[in-house]
Parts: structure tokens; sequence; C-alpha cells
């Protein structure tokens, strides 16, 4: 697969300039830069940036590739989520209902694979391309209304791309998004850490307590210490 | 990081009018940090919820008043007796089992438990006199005081069986299945350092006073957790559990506590 | 042939959830000796629900770890017989546990009664509506057993729960505060309700003002020290925020493992076997009888496990499944309405509501557990006049709070699109400022909703997978939306609420999808009856056709009633298992004739 680059390079080059200055600091895996992402191309990871910051761009709180997203859905896409753990993959396989659920023949991360491959090629200016058009794109395809060819059903994709976004952005961080509780923060979830038996029954009163993930150590993000390889699901 | 406001908290209708704050007493204690070295930490991520237990944020001038509470300051001063005498003006306590440490200790629950000695709910011969000398603006401000002072842990911590200490670690991270004890990590917030405000650490604090805080709860002499949680655990353990858990604990370390 | 046969036990239980294993430890004390074959591992909330670790909403609430594992078996799907069933190839609208405990282990512990009316469903209706009152097309009966004979037992259940609540019918007395719509109760519940968050107090307070009856949701979440009746000790819930989809490590929602097992597992009747699979029941050569069980053990071996009786303990659609490939009774046909097993098949509507309030109400919906909140029974089973409404059943409305996982936890309201900057700040603005309301009701059975076996697809051991054909019947879509327009009006009735939006998975015109998570509340397909014709077992839980077996759990229900099951379907175990032990050990035979 030849994908030996840098992913700060890779997330830095992608979009506009006001989101290049702040990618290569916020960036969730700096420590890791040196190495390939586990699953993700360059193209992909490219594609993925412009695709999760249309569905949680950028505003007072980071956007989602700035929380690291990109970081984790390649995670997933490269652990057992990707391969298919959590699903029946018995054939055959037919088009069903809307009501049926997730018919697709391949597993998340090889239907992922095929379905931004097919779509970079019916818009290749997606990634790198303006709002506008990312949001159309983003929007016909929430709707099921691109072709992406046989057996790459659109609707499916965007939800499995959706569901990686909105979980990357709160899951715990040791997954590597949710980067410095980016999402919790935003909330005002206070995370693993939960013991509420005198505070339940305070009505109105706001609970500060700044988040603290599974693996929180004092004064850290929450994220996996580097080196150490962080969690795969 | 978004800075947070201090708005909070916890809803204690802390109306203790404000007290005369009567002329320092004394020299300066130097083992006693100046207040404007702690002020930094009162938004520190682990102690911000601890400064806060009234509806407006802790400043300065409650700092001040903390620390002189805590040299034997207080307004009704008839007992002569300072904190840092037994618990050292860092909040560094000792090891007898009496005097635990203090530094860093969420600071709502440093102050729920002057309240629960003062009112007898936590029973304690010398503490329930101390509290209830102190008005309700002292006790806050001692313990937000103690909330944001850091002590050093003085190594070595002594020798101890392995055996025990991976009991204690194990009893510590998962419980017991087969006694039906829950792990401590469940509510003591990371490691055992404590999850603010109700919860206290358990990293580094002395083996002698957890063991023996964990037999008063065992024999109901102490009951003053929400819902008597903690008797309910302690009910399940043998000595030897919580002499081994207490001693686990007291290695773990606490470096928000510690400064280090 | 069986790759070894094993010697003979007297009673053989599948499954080592609720009551598998209360079944164990009251037959084990009754000296007979008890095997458990469970398919999942041993587990333990002390060393395998902890928090931190526990707490992981990625982990346990999205890819459903403590849940079945979908790629050695699932069903098949489809909404009526015109379609190709497909299969349900993830986990969705319901969530079947594995392993020990089961499902018991995620639960909310949202622990209820029936009403004495929903047992007695079809006679109910028509004494005091008219014979012809219930829609024709619904196969609705009565369960064969009345609430005063299964008092004692979920009144034991509700002890060893250590159940939180307030009683509304103390031996007739009814009490404002409590549900007084319930029937009588011999005791107060073992432990006082709940706290109460904000969310749930002004639900409670609006729908007080409107002449309804609010009280507190009846909770396995135990609020104090507490020792059950087996010796189990629990403790007082943190209020979390992590208790559906999840175990938990405080000792605080009663479950099968700690209530139960931890009683159980030491006594010299009692085994239980992890990873083993029960392939078939199978019968004696007059057919009357079980023999035994055949499964697939921890190391891959077929096993034969004769027994002298075989308890039927998995979970709903599991039991049914196991009955069809082992030829157990005789299967449903939809066309000619003859057979039982599959038959009766049922839900659950479930529609939301949800009431968006001014900045200065603060909820901290983080701070949950699953039975937190306030409940108004008023528009539940029969509580109401249905007498111009045009259907039958109802559904509870409970404000609740059960936890603020940020995944899941994402409050909009009305009109706001489903992902982009809009999205992101209406998160981000009502997360802390939103009152979660749902309405959960009844789902009445049909001809036409019916379980059989799939023609296509197999499970891991080559078996044909379940077959589910279902869609809600029009009298669940139009009770749906009468209650859910009444919890609507409550939602606006409350102080500080700017907008209230609702959405109904049972709407008229939309059909019931196994997508998005609804309920694990799957009824029906093997009924308990009083005909041998219209029920797959008599009213004890005993086979009509092999008397030996008998059968636990939500399966039984003739149609599904407004309330979760647990409480019910635990209310008939220790029913069925004071007839086994009493009656049928000294003399064994079909308990009732057929």
């Amino acid at each position: 697969m030849g994908q030996e680059f840098s992913r700060r390079a890779v997330l830095a080059g992608l979009t506009s300039g006001a989101a290049l200055a702040a990618l290569p600091v916020n960036h969730a895996f700096a420590a890791l830069d040196d190495k390939p992402f586990y699953f993700l191309t360059r193209d992909e990871a490219r594609f993925l940036a412009s695709f999760c910051d249309t569905l949680i761009p950028e505003d007072e709180y980071p956007s989602a590739s700035q929380a690291g997203v990109v970081d984790f859905i390649d995670l997933q896409l490269a652990g057992p989520y990707g391969k298919g753990r959590y699903l029946y993959m018995q054939g055959p396989f037919f088009e069903g209902t809307e009501q049926q659920g997730y018919q697709v023949s391949l597993p998340p991360a090889e239907f992922i694979r095929q379905g931004i491959a097919a779509l970079a090629e019916a818009e290749p200016r997606f990634a790198g391309g303006d709002d506008g058009l990312r949001l159309l794109v983003t929007t016909r395809l929430s709707e099921g209304s691109v072709d992406l060819g046989s057996g790459l059903p659109a609707k499916p994709l965007f939800d499995e791309l959706w569901t990686l976004t909105n979980s990357g952005y709160f899951a715990d961080p040791m997954y590597g998004g949710n980067k410095s509780y980016a999402g919790w923060e935003m909330v005002g979830f206070p995370g693993a850490h939960a013991y509420y038996l005198s505070f339940v029954d305070q009505h109105n009163v706001p609970y500060p307590q700044p988040p603290m993930g599974i693996n929180h150590q004092p004064g850290r993000d929450g994220s996996m210490p580097s080196g150490l390889k962080p969690q795969e699901l | 990081m978004k800075s947070r406001t201090l708005k909070t908290c916890v809803g204690l209708v802390l109306l203790a009018a404000l007290a005369p704050i009567p002329a320092m007493v004394g020299a300066q204690d130097t083992s006693t940090p100046a207040v404007g070295a702690l002020e930094s930490r009162l938004d520190d991520e682990r102690t911000l919820f601890a400064a806060t237990i009234s509806d407006t944020p802790p400043d300065d001038d409650l700092l001040e008043l903390g620390r002189l509470v805590a040299m034997g300051g207080a307004e009704n001063v008839g007992s002569g007796m300072a904190c840092i005498t037994c618990h050292g003006g860092q909040g560094a306590g000792d090891g007898s089992g009496a005097f635990p440490r203090l530094a860093g200790l969420p600071g709502w629950y440093s102050y729920k438990q002057l309240n629960d000695y003062a009112s007898g709910d936590r029973p304690n011969e010398v503490m329930t006199g101390i509290a209830q000398r102190l008005t309700e603006r002292e006790r806050e401000a001692v313990a937000t005081y103690y909330a944001v002072v850091q002590a050093p842990i003085h190594r070595p911590l002594g020798e101890v069986d392995q055996g025990l200490m991976q009991w204690g670690g194990q009893l510590a991270a998962v419980g017991s299945a087969e006694k039906g004890i829950p792990a401590c990590v469940n509510c003591h917030g990371p490691q055992g350092t404590g999850n603010p405000p109700s919860v206290p650490y358990l990293a580094g604090q002395y083996a002698n006073y957890m063991a023996y805080q964990l037999q008063l709860w065992k024999d109901g002499v102490r009951d003053n957790d929400p819902m008597d949680v903690m008797s309910a655990i302690a009910e399940k353990m043998s000595a030897e559990d919580m002499r081994a858990v207490s001693e686990y604990y007291r290695r773990v370390e606490n470096p928000e506590t510690t400064g280090e | 042939m069986p790759d070894k046969t094993l010697p003979k036990t007297d009673v053989v239980i599948i499954g080592g959830g609720w009551t598998g294993l209360t079944a164990a430890y009251e037959l084990a004390h009754e000296g007979q000796r008890c095997v458990i074959l469970e398919r999942g591992n041993h587990r333990h909330d002390a060393t395998s629900f902890g928090a931190p670790e526990e707490h992981d909403e990625l982990k346990y609430a999205l890819r459903a770890t403590h849940m079945m594992d979908v790629r050695k078996s699932t069903l098949t799907f489809r909404n009526d017989t015109s379609q190709r069933a497909l299969p349900m190839r993830r986990l969705g609208s319901f969530l079947p546990g594995e392993g020990l405990g089961g499902a018991g282990i995620h639960w909310n512990g949202q622990l209820w009664r029936p009403l004495p009316s929903d047992l007695e469903m079809r006679s109910h209706y028509e004494n005091r509506y008219g014979a012809q009152f219930i829609p024709e097309d619904l196969s609705v009966q009565d369960w064969g057993v009345t609430y005063d004979e299964l008092e004692p037992h979920l009144d034991f259940f509700e002890k060893i729960c250590g159940a939180a609540g307030y009683a509304g019918n103390l031996n007739g007395e009814k009490r404002a505060g409590g549900n007084v719509f319930e029937g009588p109760r011999q005791n107060e519940y073992p432990n006082p309700a709940m706290k109460q968050p904000v969310s749930s107090t002004k639900f409670g307070k609006a729908a007080e003002r409107m002449g309804l009856n609010p009280f507190p949701f009846p909770s396995a979440n135990v609020t104090q020290k507490y020792e059950n009746p087996y010796g189990a000790q629990l403790h007082p819930c943190a209020y979390c925020g992590f208790c559906e989809r999840f175990g938990c490590g405080y000792f605080a929602k009663a479950d099968p493992i700690i209530c139960v097992y931890d009683r159980i597992k030491e006594h010299e009747n009692f085994e239980i076997r992890f990873q083993s699979t029960v392939m078939r029941v199978e019968k004696s050569a007059d057919g009357r009888t079980a023999t035994g069980v055949t499964y697939i053990d921890a190391d891959g071996l077929e096993v034969f496990q004769p027994a002298d009786i075989v308890c039927m303990n998995a979970y709903a659609l599991w039991n049914v499944h196991l009955m069809l490939v082992s030829g157990l009774g005789e299967p449903y046909d939809p066309e000619t309405r003859t057979g039982t097993v599959g038959r009766n098949y049922s839900y659950q509507t479930i529609a939301s509501v949800d009431a968006f309030f001014e900045k200065e109400i603060i909820t901290n919906p983080f701070m949950g557990a699953g039975a937190l909140g306030v409940i108004v029974d008023d528009y539940n089973g029969d509580n109401f006049d249905h007498s111009d409404l045009g259907f039958v059943g109802g559904a509870y409305i409970a404000c609740k709070q059960y936890h603020g996982r940020p995944i899941s936890y994402q409050p909009t309201p009305e009109g706001t699109p489903r992902w982009g900057a809009e999205w992101k700040r209406a998160v981000r603005e009502n997360y802390l400022h939103h009152a979660d309301m749902v309405v959960h009701g009844s789902s009445m059975s049909t001809p036409g909703n019916y379980l059989d076996l799939d023609p296509t697809w197999t499970d891991a051991y080559g078996r044909p997978l379940l077959r589910m054909t279902f869609n809600f019947p029009d009298n669940d879509r139009k009770m749906a939306e009468y209650v859910t327009n009444r919890a609507v009006e409550i939602a606006q009735n409350m102080e500080n609420v700017t907008s209230v939006a609702s959405s109904n998975l049972a709407a008229v015109g939309s059909d019931y999808t196994v997508v998005p998570y609804q309920t694990t509340h799957n009824v029906g397909g093997a009924i308990m009856g009083t005909d041998r014709n219209t029920s797959v077992v008599n009213r004890y839980g005993q086979m009509w056709d092999h008397h030996n077996v008998f059968v636990f759990g939500a399966c039984l229900f003739p149609q599904n009633l407004g309330y979760n099951p647990t409480g019910p379907l635990m209310g008939l175990a220790y029913w069925t298992l004071e007839h086994l032990k009493n009656d049928y050990l000294a003399n064994p035979r079909p308990l009732m004739d057929a």
C-alpha cells in the first residue's frame, strides 16, 4: 500500500488556510507523526478530514479533525470494527428495505474504502473544495442521492461515516479522538470517573468538574501515553 | 484548554456572615506557603472544584483566612489548637494513623468533614471541639487552604510484604468477586487520586489512617458518607484486606498533591 | 451421535441469566442436581464491571460488547410475508445478552409489576367494553394466571433486587405518591425511592398540576445498603450514568450475578458450564418427554447431557428458536393459523418526547441511573377509559434521567439539522438543559406477527436462523399516538420549558425497523395459556406436548404489556418454580389436563 508518510503533513496539507495553521498543533498523535496511518491511505485521510470537518466544523470548539477524529477512524477501521467483528457476514447478500438495516456485503473498512474511492471519483474536488461544494455533496450523500455503483449504497455509507465521526468526537480520548477532551469540554460531560450520589438532587447547580477519561492521569489529557498503542475496538 | 468560569458550586448554602478577621497572631510560620504562591492553583484542574464551596469564586482573602485558621488564628481561638500542630502547615500530616494528609484534599470534602465533626456525625474527641469553634466561613477557608497546598511525601515508605501489596492492588483495581467488595477505583478517581468534590484521594494517604478509618466504618462508628456506602464495603473486608489496600494506596503516587 | 454422553442430571437449565440462575437456586435447594449450560463466559461485577474501565461508551454502548455475538447467530427480519426476510446483520433495535447473568447484566433496573387487568387482557376488555371491543385483527389472550396468584412471587423478586420505590396500593389502600393504579401489594418496597434530579421533578410537578398521578420510577438501582433473602449484599447507587448496556461495578444495580449466582455457586447441587451452546432439546421415543439436551462444549465437542427435567431459560427469541430447531411443540402456520410455537410474537411501542429548558435550569444529565425518573401511569393498560378511543392497551410516560453519555445523548430542538455547524451548536447549548421523556407502550399480538425458521441463512452451527415477521398493528400505532400526545401536553406544562419535540417509532405510516435501538423487550412466541391450541405452555410454564420441559421468560407473554418485562417474567419464574418444586417433582406429569 506504500503509505509511508507523515500524518501531520497529510492532514496539514488538506484544507483551507485557516485550518492549516491550527492542524499541526492540534493533531492528536504528534508523537506518532513519523509513522503511517494504520489503515488509511494519504488520499483517504485527506478525504476524511474534509468530510468529517463538514459534519463537525470548527467554531469556538475544534473541528472533528482537529479533535483527532481522523486518527480515531483510522484505528477503528484497522481494528475489529473495520474487520466486521460486530456484523453477521454470511451471504447471500440482497438489497433490503431501510427497516432491514445494513446489508452491504463488505465489512465496514472495505465498504468505506471503496465508498470513498467512488465518491472521490464522482466528486474529485471534494477534498480541499470550498464549503459550499462540501456541504452539497455531504447532503446528497446523506439523502442517498449519489450513485456510487453497485454494492455501495450511499446512505449506509453516510450513516457509517457520520456515526464514526460523531463517536470520534465524543468517545473516550484513549481511542484517539476527543483530543484534550474537546467533545466533553464542549458539552460539559465530566467523563468516566462518575460518582454523583451527593449531587443528583442538587437542582440547577453547575458541576464544573473538568473531564477525566478512563486513562486519565492528573494533568494529562486522557490520551494514551505516547509509545503505547491506542485502544482498538 | 478553555478557561472555566468559577461560578460553582454544590448547592451548599454557606451564609456565614463574614466574621471580622483578627489581627495576625504570632510570626509567620515559615513552613506554610505564601498565599500568593497558592493562587494559581485555585483554578488548577484538580483543585478547582475543591476550592469552590461557596457560590462566589474563592479569592486570596479566603486563602489568607484559611492559612490563618490553619495556624491557629481562628476567631474563637479558645482551644489554642492550630491545624498545623498535627497536620502541618502544608497538610503533610503524620503516619501515626491519627493525622491524615490534608494537602490537596477536595475542599468540599474537607469542609463537610469539619461540619460533621462539629455536629458529631463524624465522632472524634479532638476534632469535634476544634470544628465547633470554627465559624462556617473559617471552615470553608481552611478547607480551601488545604485544598490548594501541596506537601511532599517523604520516602522511603518502609518495607511491606509483596504479597500484601499485590492483594491491595487487586482490591483497589478490581475489588473481590469472592467477598463482594467493589473496586476502590470505582469512586476514588484515577489511580485513587480522588474524585472531587466529594471523594477524597487515597493515593499517598497514610496507611495507618486509612486502615483505621476502614475499621471505624466497619464498626459503624464512622458513617458520614452519602448513604453509608463505605460501611457497606468495609463490612466485607478483613483486617488484612484493610491493611493491604491501605499499604498499597500509601505507595501510589499522587503528583497533584505533592507538587512532584 | 454425540462425541460424548454424560451421566444423567436431575435438571438441565439452558441459559445462565435471571431465570436460569434462579431456577438453579430454587431447585438445588430442593435437592435437585442442576446443570446450567451458558453459551457465554464467566464474568463478575467486581472484576468485570468496575469503573472507570466500564464507563466506556464506545465499547459497551455502541459496540455492545456485553451482548450476544451476531457473527455466530442472529435472526432474519421482514415487516410482512410479502418481503424477503434478511439477516439482522448488526445489533440495533434490541440487545440480547450473552455470558453469565445474560441481559440481566446490562438492564436498566426498571422493575414493574403487571396490572391485574394486563394478565386478563381479553376477558377484562370484553367485560368492560363488550365482546366486540377488541379489534378483530388482534390475537390478544388472557395469560392464564392472575395478579393475585403472582403477587407473592412479584413481591419476592422485588426483595431479591432490593427494589426502591413507593407503594401506591398497600393491601388495597391507595396512596398518593405511589402508583395508585397498581394491584394491591402485601408489602412496602424494600428500599426507599431514588433521589430525583430537576428534570423529573419538574415533570412530576406539571403532571400533578394537571391532575395526573406521578410517582418515582420503581427501581432495581438500590438506594441504601441492603441484604436480599439469599444473603446477597447490595450497595447504594452512585448515580454514575452508566447503567443500561453496562454492568454495575458498584454492587448497586441488582443483577443475577450478585443477587443469585454468588449465593448458589458453591452449592453441592449446582454446576454451570460456560461456552456451552445448546444445539437442541432431545425427545424420548414416544415424544412425550425430553430426554436431555445436546450442546457444543468449550472444546467444540458435541455433548449429550441427559436430564429428568429440561428448563428453557434462554432469551425469549432463542427459547423459541430452540423449540423450532428441536421439533418441540407444533410450529405456528400463519396461513392456517394452526400450531403454536412462534405464534403471538410481539414487541413494544417506544416514542420519545424532549423538553428543552431555559438556561437557568441545569439538569446535569450525566448524573443518572437506569431507573431514575418520574412516571405517569394514567394512560397505561386500562387505567383510562378506552370507550371512544378505538384501541386497546396503553403506555407509561416516564421523565427519565438515565445518562448523559455524549455520543448517545445529543438533544436538539425540532428543526435542527442532523449534522454540521448548527447541529454542533444545538448539542452544546441543550446538553445541560433538557428533559428526556419516553412513552413506553404495550404491543398487541396479531395473527400476522410471528417467528419461524429462515429458509436461507444459518448460524455458526449450521442451524437455520430464526425468522421474525413483524410490524406494529394499527391498534398500537393509534395507542402510541394518543399517549405521545398526552406526554407532549405534560411537557408543555412543565415550568421553564422553551420548546418540545417528539418522535414516535410506532407512528402511523412508519414501519417497524430493526436499526435504531428501541427496547430489548421481545415477547411471545412460546406463550402461556389454558388452551393447548393457542399456547405452547400451560399456565404453570410447562409445555403441553412435553411435560418435563419448563419454559421461562418473556416468550411466555401472550402480548406485551406497557411495562418492562423483567418484573413480570420473574414473577412467572417463581410461580413456575413453586409448582415445579411443590407438585411436579413428587409426581411428574402434565400439571393441567389438555
